[in-house]
């Protein structure tokens, strides 16, 4: 069996009286595709930011193995790329596209050192995997969205990480960037053996290379499990509190309104 | 003119009144570009009241009004940090918060004050021309600290400034860099108080950046601009003041507007934005 990378034994985390997330137990194991899925306000960013250190929390995190809080050690948070829903920065922002990525390895390059010949070699390579490399040299402010999120997949590939954090990463995109971006994450998954949770409310967009399904309702685990029993039509309509019907045709999924 | 203005530079108070002036653009407008970037104007607004407040309560307690500015600064600075890391206060109300409340603590110390309102009052506008050595030489620290910081800390620097949540979860000591950066800023709004006075700093902390903003994507060069547009301004103003009798502070405020003005007017970025909205 997988070493477990992420170990959650009891997080909680509050804002004033509201209850975020209330998780007494999660497991993940290196290699997974983990799909946390859930409607607004379950706790599934929470969740992320919890692993990602973003989130003071009460109750216990396990990283690798390690004691891990909001602060922690670079190492450990190294191991680990995030994703954030959008790039958010002002558009006059004076950073090129592959300086954006680079930013992503500035951490991992260490301080007093500047990026060497093979960084910047890498991070023409990961333009390349998202095939932006001909927008390498242009301002990041005046990319589209889809063509930022894969900036900002590739800055977080450059660190290297052994876990991929993405938040709800094709949010806002039209219907053929989000497949497109879909596909590479699927990519990046099978040919790197990162460990991945996706966190999305459109179940629509539910990458179909997920090993495991997290379904979240206000801040507790609905469940945790097989892909295909989560999508089921009972659970989801029960999740989303609304009539809906999950079916499979050609090998992928779909789910429309009942 | 020009003739007028180098006999004038003969004499060490303009000699140093010059090199004060130059060395305040350089340093502000250093900062200036975190202040832009972060998109936190009211840093430096803040800042200039807190030193202003700790100088009048300095004057009050017979303490040197550079040293209790500073201390104030650097209180500020490190009430500044944790607060903008919560995540439950807005980093502009807070700035807003502190601003007003520093601003009272100020006219506070002002109203107890009986005997030296003048003196209080100069640190608004400040004195170019009864600077000592030592003021100058504080004034070449506080400009040497952002000057071997900034180069060395380039691109964790980029990092922050791009995305502090990201930087720090790429490993970059995100929170170390911003606390550095308030710091630092803290000891040039003090350091400068006496100097060029609290409006003027205020206006050197926001305005070259902002220049900057409108003319490249390069942050390299954007460093560049800025300190060109804040020295530049410092400069400027100070012949202009020279020769038409005009009040130094205004002149430079001034000077930094307009090139700000040209700036935009001319920015190849906003042609560009406006070409791809179209």
């Amino acid at each position: 069996m997988s070493e477990t990378v992420v170990d959650i034994l009891g997080a909680i985390v509050k804002r004033g009286a509201n209850v975020l997330l209330d998780v007494p137990a999660l497991e993940i194991r290196r290699g997974e595709f983990v799909g946390v899925i859930g409607p607004n306000g379950a706790g599934k960013t929470t969740l992320l930011n919890v692993i990602a250190g973003f989130e003071r929390f009460e109750g216990k995190l396990r990283l690798f193995g390690r004691d891990a809080g909001m602060k922690r050690a670079r190492a450990t948070r190294l191991r680990i790329g995030y994703v954030p829903q959008y790039l958010n920065f002002d558009p006059a922002f004076p950073i090129l596209a592959r300086e954006a990525v680079m930013t992503g390895a500035a951490g991992r390059i260490g301080l007093f050192r500047s990026p060497g010949r093979e960084e910047c070699a890498k991070g023409v390579r990961l333009l390349e995997m998202m095939r932006i490399e001909h927008l390498a040299a242009r301002p990041l402010g005046s990319l589209s969205g889809g063509e930022r999120q894969k900036i900002s997949l590739a800055r977080a590939l450059i660190q290297e990480p052994e876990i991929l954090l993405l938040d709800e990463p094709t949010a806002g995109l039209d219907i053929a960037v989000q497949k497109e971006f879909l596909a590479l994450i699927r990519e990046i998954h099978r040919s790197q053996g990162l460990t991945v949770l996706y966190v999305t409310h459109d179940f629509n967009m539910i990458p179909n290379s997920m090993t495991r399904a997290l379904l979240l309702m206000k801040g507790e685990i609905a469940y945790d499990g097989r892909v295909a029993e989560a999508l089921s039509s009972a659970r989801l309509s029960s999740l989303f509190g609304s009539s809906l019907e999950s079916f499979e045709r050609n090998g992928a999924r779909f789910i429309s309104h009942g | 003119m020009a003739d007028g203005l180098i006999e004038a530079l003969r004499y060490p108070p303009m000699q140093k009144a010059a090199l004060a002036c130059i060395l305040c653009g350089a340093s502000c407008s250093m900062l200036s570009v975190f202040v832009v970037l972060m998109r936190m104007p009211l840093i430096g607004v803040s800042m200039s009241h807190a030193a202003f407040a700790g100088a009048v309560f300095g004057m009050l307690f017979r303490a040197n009004p550079f040293v209790s500015g500073l201390v104030a600064c650097l209180l500020t600075a490190a009430a500044l940090g944790p607060l903008s890391d919560r995540s439950d206060l807005a980093p502009e109300n807070i700035l807003g918060i502190m601003f007003s409340f520093l601003t009272g603590l100020a006219f506070l110390g002002m109203g107890i004050l009986t005997r030296t309102k003048a003196d209080a009052l100069n640190l608004m506008w400040g004195n170019l021309l009864t600077l000592a050595n030592r003021d100058v030489a504080i004034l070449v620290a506080v400009t040497a600290a952002p000057a071997v910081f900034i180069p060395v800390f380039f691109k964790e620097i980029r990092a922050v400034l791009f995305n502090r949540r990201l930087a720090v979860s790429s490993g970059v000591p995100g929170k170390g860099i911003y606390y550095a950066l308030l710091f630092m800023s803290g000891a040039v709004v003090s350091a400068n108080l006496a100097s060029v006075g609290g409006l003027l700093i205020f206006a050197l902390l926001v305005q070259p950046g902002a220049t900057a903003l409108q003319l490249t994507y390069n942050l390299k060069i954007f460093f560049v601009i800025s300190i060109a547009a804040g020295v530049g301004a410092c400069v400027v103003g100070l012949a202009v003041s020279y020769y038409f009798d005009l009040p130094s502070g205004a002149s430079v405020v001034l000077a930094a507007t307009t090139i700000f003005a040209v700036s935009y007017a001319l920015s190849p970025k906003r042609r560009r934005a406006g070409k791809t909205t179209r």
